[in-house]
């Protein structure tokens, strides 16, 4: 019984790291622009594919494509979205971005098909069947070295954010758009570069997940819905309340396998998402926030 | 009344006394008889009208979206038969008598059942098509098999298999699929033989899992029911459903684990086999029989597991290898042309318009009850299907056999069940690692 906890715990931080590195994007750019950007699937699809054809067929390390070539890439594709379909609707209602996003998304998801058709592929690497033991539990490389480089990830973008002007800029103007202006803030490049940045963590993922998981255009549909979940558990603001909403979603639904149907994990997910937008809408930092209040007084 | 006709004198003399008004009888009769067969003959002529100028045939596949990639093999198949009948001239209609050429009327219903239920609407009601040809996956099959039940029109398909399709009491649906519950029920026999022949013990521990659709619960049923029929030979010891498209199966298969069964029986599509077959290969775990019903044995799946996708075993309803002349005769054929391996889905669906053109040869009309007639009472031999033969039952679904194969090392996929199509043993029980 110890032993299978043990080797569910570990699947569950692993998992955590995938689903994490997938919803760093969305929290980004929703936490700047309070825009929903649906097109952040299709950028998980199109990164697996760049991918694929990085790694299958230029041969390239699949480590180095998904973490050094990818990104700027897909930094690029933000810059050129934000551009063209984000910007002229900044002013209209939050319903105009979020449909013109979702059309975005199928416009990929239609080009995808076009290019690669609809069959299912796979990236196998030499690491792809590789594992070691902890002690009796045995562990993937690949699910392993995924889950360092969303580690890796939440590092350098919380440096990022916290170190450098660019990032204390992003803030600035995630935390009130109109004042970073006054203080002299150029919020449409701040937009600009969040949406480039949040589109690039969202190729990467792509690229990582497809080391993993077999793909077709429709991938990155699902892994949105998760992300919806653990943005809204973690904090829409929060880089570390999203590793920490991962964590929590994928203990969850690793763990509930115990005692409910694996056919129920989807269930699972969802009913966490809706006591999370019940109960504290503002997610763990605003329960953090709570308790610490309670405190002080 | 009678009328007195007037002669030449010199013809009078010659004649025999009454013989005139005899000849003059005779006459009248003959131009009465003429007139008849003449006035006969143009009410016939009026009566058939004349042969159209083709047969219009129309499906609504999926070419884009999740089922391009079969929609798009469906369309090779159906293209492929067209060509080849129109090549002869098209059709034999008796009622014609001539051979009338088909034009097949494509088009994308996005892989979404609403969009299909309009297409094959607008197939009926504006195209005006003699019959249909159906689509690709249950789904979006069973959503517009209402259209041509509800007008009428013969419709034959080659891509949907679940019996709720067939379980509604429609007359005018037929299909060329065999259930998902003979699937299982396939793996199950051959699992039986395989006792039989002291390859596997008795009772064997079965462990199934099945993706949470109308598909996988088929599956699940074929196999429950079989096992329930011979408990000296099977003993259930894990059954649940998963979710299409899970990022982990490592608890599923702990649970599995702790089952300790000997076979692993599941019900899913290449991306889940993969991921699962991956885990379970981390994790270490063994069973004496692994299969992921009619997924395991593709291209993709052994490039995507590389030896760990040795000794799957799959069920199928077609396989490139069936050694029947006009089957090879496909296979040549197809590759030839579209310059890609002959899977189920372009054989399936060149035989299913094959079917279609049969059942209006042998109705000898256009005419939409005919066809559907000839369809119900179809018995095709020398098709390319496992066993050669087409027919439906009364739910107008086939029920012909499967094929099992199996990834042996080396070889890739085999034959190995059953014995009048096998090429190779199997090999069973899986050898440890």
């Amino acid at each position: 019984m110890t032993l299978n906890l043990a080797i569910l715990f570990v699947s569950a931080v692993l998992v955590a790291g995938v689903y994490a590195t997938m919803s760093y994007g969305l929290a980004l750019i929703f936490g700047v622009m309070k825009v929903i950007n649906l097109s952040h699937a299709g950028a998980i699809m199109l990164g697996a594919y760049v991918a694929y054809v990085l790694i299958v067929g230029l041969k390239m390390n699949p480590f180095i494509a998904a973490v050094v070539v990818v990104p700027p890439l897909f930094f690029l594709l933000g810059i050129l979205l934000e551009r063209v379909f984000v910007r002229p609707v900044r002013k209209a209602p939050p319903i105009a971005s979020l449909l013109l996003l979702f059309g975005v998304w199928l416009m990929m998801q239609n080009i995808a098909y076009i290019i690669w058709t609809g069959e299912v592929r796979t990236i196998t690497t030499p690491y792809t069947m590789m594992r070691f033991n902890l002690g009796a539990v045995p562990i993937n490389v690949n699910r392993l070295a995924v889950f360092l480089v969303g580690v890796f990830t939440l590092l350098a973008l919380h440096q990022f954010m916290t170190r450098t002007y660019l990032g204390k800029a992003i803030r600035a103007t995630a935390q009130d758009s109109a004042a970073a202006k006054l203080a002299g803030i150029n919020t449409d490049q701040i937009d600009m570069v969040a949406f480039g940045l949040g589109t690039a963590l969202a190729g990467m993922a792509g690229a990582l997940t497809a080391l993993i998981y077999a793909f077709d255009p429709n991938f990155g549909g699902s892994y949105m819905l998760k992300s919806f979940c653990i943005v809204v558990l973690g904090g829409v603001e929060s880089f570390l309340g999203v590793a920490l909403g991962s964590l929590i979603l994928a203990l969850a639904e690793t763990l509930s396998v115990l005692w409910i149907r694996a056919g129920l994990q989807d269930f699972v997910s969802f009913v966490i998402l809706v006591l999370a937008l019940l109960v504290m809408p503002g997610g763990l930092p605003e329960l953090f926030q709570r308790r610490f209040a309670v405190r002080q007084r | 009344m009678s009328r007195e006709i007037k002669y030449p004198q010199s013809f009078k003399p010659n004649c025999p006394k009454g013989g005139v008004t005899k000849v003059i009888q005779r006459v009248r009769i003959l131009a009465g008889l003429l007139t008849l067969v003449m006035l006969g003959s143009s009410l016939g002529a009026f009566a058939a009208p004349p042969a159209p100028k083709e047969i219009v045939i129309g499906a609504a596949l999926p070419l884009t979206g999740t089922f391009a990639r079969e929609g798009g093999y469906f369309k090779d198949g159906y293209e492929m038969a067209v060509k080849e009948v129109n090549e002869r001239g098209g059709i034999f209609v008796k009622e014609y008598n001539k051979r009338i050429p088909v034009r097949l009327i494509l088009y994308d219903d996005k892989s979404d059942a609403t969009t299909s239920v309009s297409l094959y609407e607008k197939l009926v009601t504006e195209d005006k098509v003699h019959a249909l040809l159906g689509g690709y996956s249950t789904p979006l099959i069973q959503a517009h098999t209402v259209v041509p039940e509800k007008y009428k029109v013969p419709y034959v398909n080659g891509g949907g298999a679940s019996t709720a399709i067939y379980a509604r009491g429609y007359k005018w649906i037929f299909g060329l699929l065999a259930s998902i519950e003979k699937l299982a029920i396939t793996l199950m026999n051959w699992i039986a033989s395989q006792q039989d022949a002291g390859k596997l013990g008795k009772p064997l521990r079965i462990a199934i899992a099945w993706e949470n659709t109308s598909h996988g619960k088929d599956f699940q049923k074929g196999i429950l029911d079989k096992a329930r029929a011979s408990p000296d030979r099977f003993t259930i010891v894990f059954d649940e459903p998963f979710e299409i498209g899970s990022k982990d199966f490592t608890p599923l298969l702990q649970k599995v684990k702790a089952a300790n069964a000997d076979a692993w029986l599941v019900d899913a599509r290449i991306a889940d086999a993969i991921l699962m077959q991956r885990q379970l290969t981390e994790l270490g775990l063994y069973f004496q029989v692994i299969s992921y019903g009619p997924r395991g044995t593709e291209k993709a799946i052994r490039d995507a597991l590389g030896p760990a996708a040795d000794y799957i075993v799959s069920v199928n309803w077609w396989h490139r290898d069936l050694p029947y002349p006009q089957a090879r005769a496909f296979v040549r054929k197809y590759e030839e042309t579209y310059k890609k391996p002959a899977e189920w889905f372009p054989a399936l669906a060149y035989e299913t318009a094959r079917v279609l053109f049969r059942a209006i040869e042998k109705a000898g009309s256009l005419d939409k009850a005919k066809i559907r007639d000839a369809l119900a009472k179809m018995d095709m031999r020398g098709s390319i299907v496992v066993g050669q033969r087409v027919w439906f039952g009364p739910n107008g679904q086939i029920d012909n056999d499967y094929v099992i194969m199996q990834n042996l090392p080396g070889r890739g996929p085999v034959l190995v069940y059953p014995k009048y199509v096998a090429l190779g043993e199997a090999v069973v029980p899986i050898p440890k690692r």
